[in-house]
């Protein structure tokens, strides 16, 4: 090693400083960094998420065809109106059995997309509401805006709610599943006694 | 006659004072009480209503301002329902010009409560509108003073140009003046010289010496190479790692205040983490639970109106000027890798934290973890399985003691004919 000349330590020198700098001085959070062979890292099948030319609307997600319904799927064929809340409010009862794992699994949903709201205990003081989003009723105290004490809503007329939405309430018929909007309303029933 | 002049002097003081009193009583009870409707109207009415902006109903400031008639503002707010079974033609058009959304019946609220509240609402309207002008006086005071803050730093700026002339100018002049004493004879110069030359030489003595010295040379070099080289491969090692990767994303949404200050869930709006494969990344409809009512002002929610097509001033959507929001991807494994969320956060019941990092505290979400195969393999050697109170886990040991006891197995006993195992 030693029996090395001067021009070649100074050549090896020299191309890994230049080597060091060029490779490592493009870090940016911005980009993703070295990337090789990144063939498979950008995907050939379409995540949901991800533009897609093959659709008109270039979108992966597609709604499903009208009329369809998936396999296991039941249908809420109450219209979004005064009418259809009151015939729900009637009509329609929870399928699922009372038990246990369904009060603590519609807790759980209660707690994840009620709560920011409705706050734990369903009295409306949720943090979101103490940030200036308007407080909804009490489910224990307060009164529905379509009539009667809220401790009295039916099954059927809290599912339409869940399913349409209300007043300042958006629909959550896309972040809950029918059974799990069921569960929610388990627990929802609790908490109109507290 | 003195005594009689007393005397209708001390009743006419009273009935002026009876008046008085009067009048004030009367006008109290038609301006109706706003302290006291200031609280009615913010447990009554804030759900739906706010003063300057439609919500849910009318904006009420403007909506009282041209309404007039108090009695039949009493009648509709104690009962609106009655109002347009009867047909009343205003109601009637304020109720479709609603969406036919009803309002609460407020049957509890006595006539006075209705006074006070509408006489809230007036005031309180008035005074935003004259303090609306005087913000924005205000703000044209602060623009005003602007220039001033400009004109500290001018002359902060001069002052320190001054500095550097003078300087310069010092240096020019100590140079002339020892070019003028080198001509007038050179000994101030060889006097000062030695003085100045004597300490350096002692100090790089050993530096000197070092770099005659082969050995010592070639070993620094060495061990620079060496780290250079080190550092080099692991940023090599590193390619295709996208640990810290942060884009910028359309809109700019803070985890932080969501997450964080407000304790949103991550399920709230990553609904699909618990169901499927994907975590989810939310559609602007789950925006608009919230935003269809609050932060209505912002530039950045208006992205999310614009994408929607929606107009914030009739609540209405148009579906035809509607594109999705192009959101970039920060977290992407590659095809060869099948990763699947509610596996890992319902089945395992791992935090999203363990993976994401403390995403409830970034303004802009980053990259946590390096997603690499190793660090997969390391969480999954470590971690140990909980059977107990697991549906998934409690299949597997069925189909073990259906084993055990010698029975036939088939695919659909352990999921095999469910649609996602081969559709993914």
């Amino acid at each position: 090693m030693l029996a090395m000349n001067k021009i070649k330590i100074l050549g090896i020198t020299v191309i890994t400083i230049a080597a060091t700098v060029v490779i490592t001085s493009c870090k940016d959070k911005r980009s993703t960094g070295w990337e090789y062979a990144p063939n498979m890292y950008e995907h050939i099948a379409y995540d949901p998420d991800q533009p897609n030319p093959n659709f008109k609307d270039g979108k992966t997600a597609q709604k499903p065809p009208v009329g369809t319904i998936p396999v296991g799927f039941t249908t809420f064929d109450y219209p979004n109106t005064k009418d259809g809340y009151e015939l729900a409010g009637t009509e329609v009862k929870s399928p699922l059995p009372q038990t246990q794992q369904n009060f603590a699994d519609g807790e759980i949903l209660f707690q994840h997309f009620c709560s920011p709201c409705h706050g734990m205990t369903g009295q409306g003081d949720g943090l979101v509401v103490a940030h200036g989003f308007p407080a909804p009723p009490s489910y224990s105290k307060g009164q529905s805006s379509r009539g009667g004490a809220m401790k009295d809503l039916s099954d059927g007329k809290i599912y339409h709610t869940v399913t349409y939405g209300v007043n300042a309430m958006g629909s959550y018929a896309s972040q809950l599943a029918p059974e799990e909007r069921w569960k929610v309303i388990m627990y929802v029933h609790h908490l109109q006694t507290l | 006659m003195r005594s009689i002049s007393l005397i209708l002097k001390q009743f006419s003081r009273s009935v002026v004072l009876v008046a008085g009193f009067a009048i004030c009583g009367f006008s109290a009870y038609a301006q109706g009480d706003a302290v006291k409707g200031e609280a009615l109207f913010k447990s009554k009415c804030t759900t739906c209503h706010k003063l300057d902006q439609r919500l849910i109903g009318p904006a009420l400031g403007p909506q009282l301002e041209s309404e007039t008639d108090d009695k039949w503002l009493t009648k509709w707010i104690q009962n609106n329902q009655a109002l347009i079974s009867a047909k009343d033609q205003k109601a009637l058009k304020i109720y479709n010009e609603y969406n036919q959304s009803a309002m609460t019946v407020f049957g509890d609220l006595s006539d006075g409560d209705v006074s006070n509240i509408i006489s809230y609402v007036r005031t309180e309207y008035k005074k935003e509108k004259t303090a609306a002008p005087a913000a924005g006086a205000a703000q044209a005071k602060a623009a005003e003073s602007g220039p001033s803050d400009l004109v500290i730093f001018g002359l902060i700026g001069v002052i320190v140009l001054a500095f550097i002339v003078i300087l310069v100018l010092n240096k020019v002049i100590a140079t002339l003046e020892r070019l003028l004493l080198k001509r007038q004879g050179l000994e101030p110069l060889l006097e000062e010289e030695p003085k100045e030359e004597g300490a350096p030489v002692d100090r790089f003595a050993l530096v000197k010496k070092l770099a005659k010295n082969k050995k010592f040379i070639f070993f620094v070099v060495l061990c620079g190479i060496l780290a250079s080289v080190s550092w080099t491969w692991m940023t090599l090692w590193n390619t295709n790692v996208h640990t810290g990767y942060q884009p910028v994303q359309p809109i700019k949404f803070p985890h932080d205040l969501h997450a964080g200050t407000m304790q949103i869930n991550c399920q709230y709006c990553h609904s699909g983490a618990y169901k499927s494969k994907n975590a989810s990344i939310p559609s602007l409809n789950i925006c608009m639970n919230c935003h269809k009512v609050v932060k209505t002002e912002s530039p950045e929610i208006h992205k999310i109106y614009d994408a929607l097509g929606y107009d914030p001033a009739t609540q209405k959507y148009d579906s035809t000027k509607s594109r999705p929001m192009q959101w970039i991807r920060i977290h992407n494994l590659p095809d060869f890798a099948y990763f699947n969320h509610s596996q890992h956060v319902k089945v395992a019941g791992l935090k999203c934290q363990q993976c994401h990092g403390p995403v409830e505290t970034m303004k802009e979400v980053y990259q946590y973890s390096p997603l690499t195969m190793k660090w997969c393999i390391q969480c999954h050697k470590r971690t140990e399985v909980n059977m107990k109170g697991n549906a998934y886990y409690e299949k597997m040991e069925q189909v073990h003691d259906i084993l055990r006891k010698g029975g036939k197995v088939t695919e659909a006993m352990m999921g095999g004919i469910e649609c996602g195992k081969c559709h993914y």
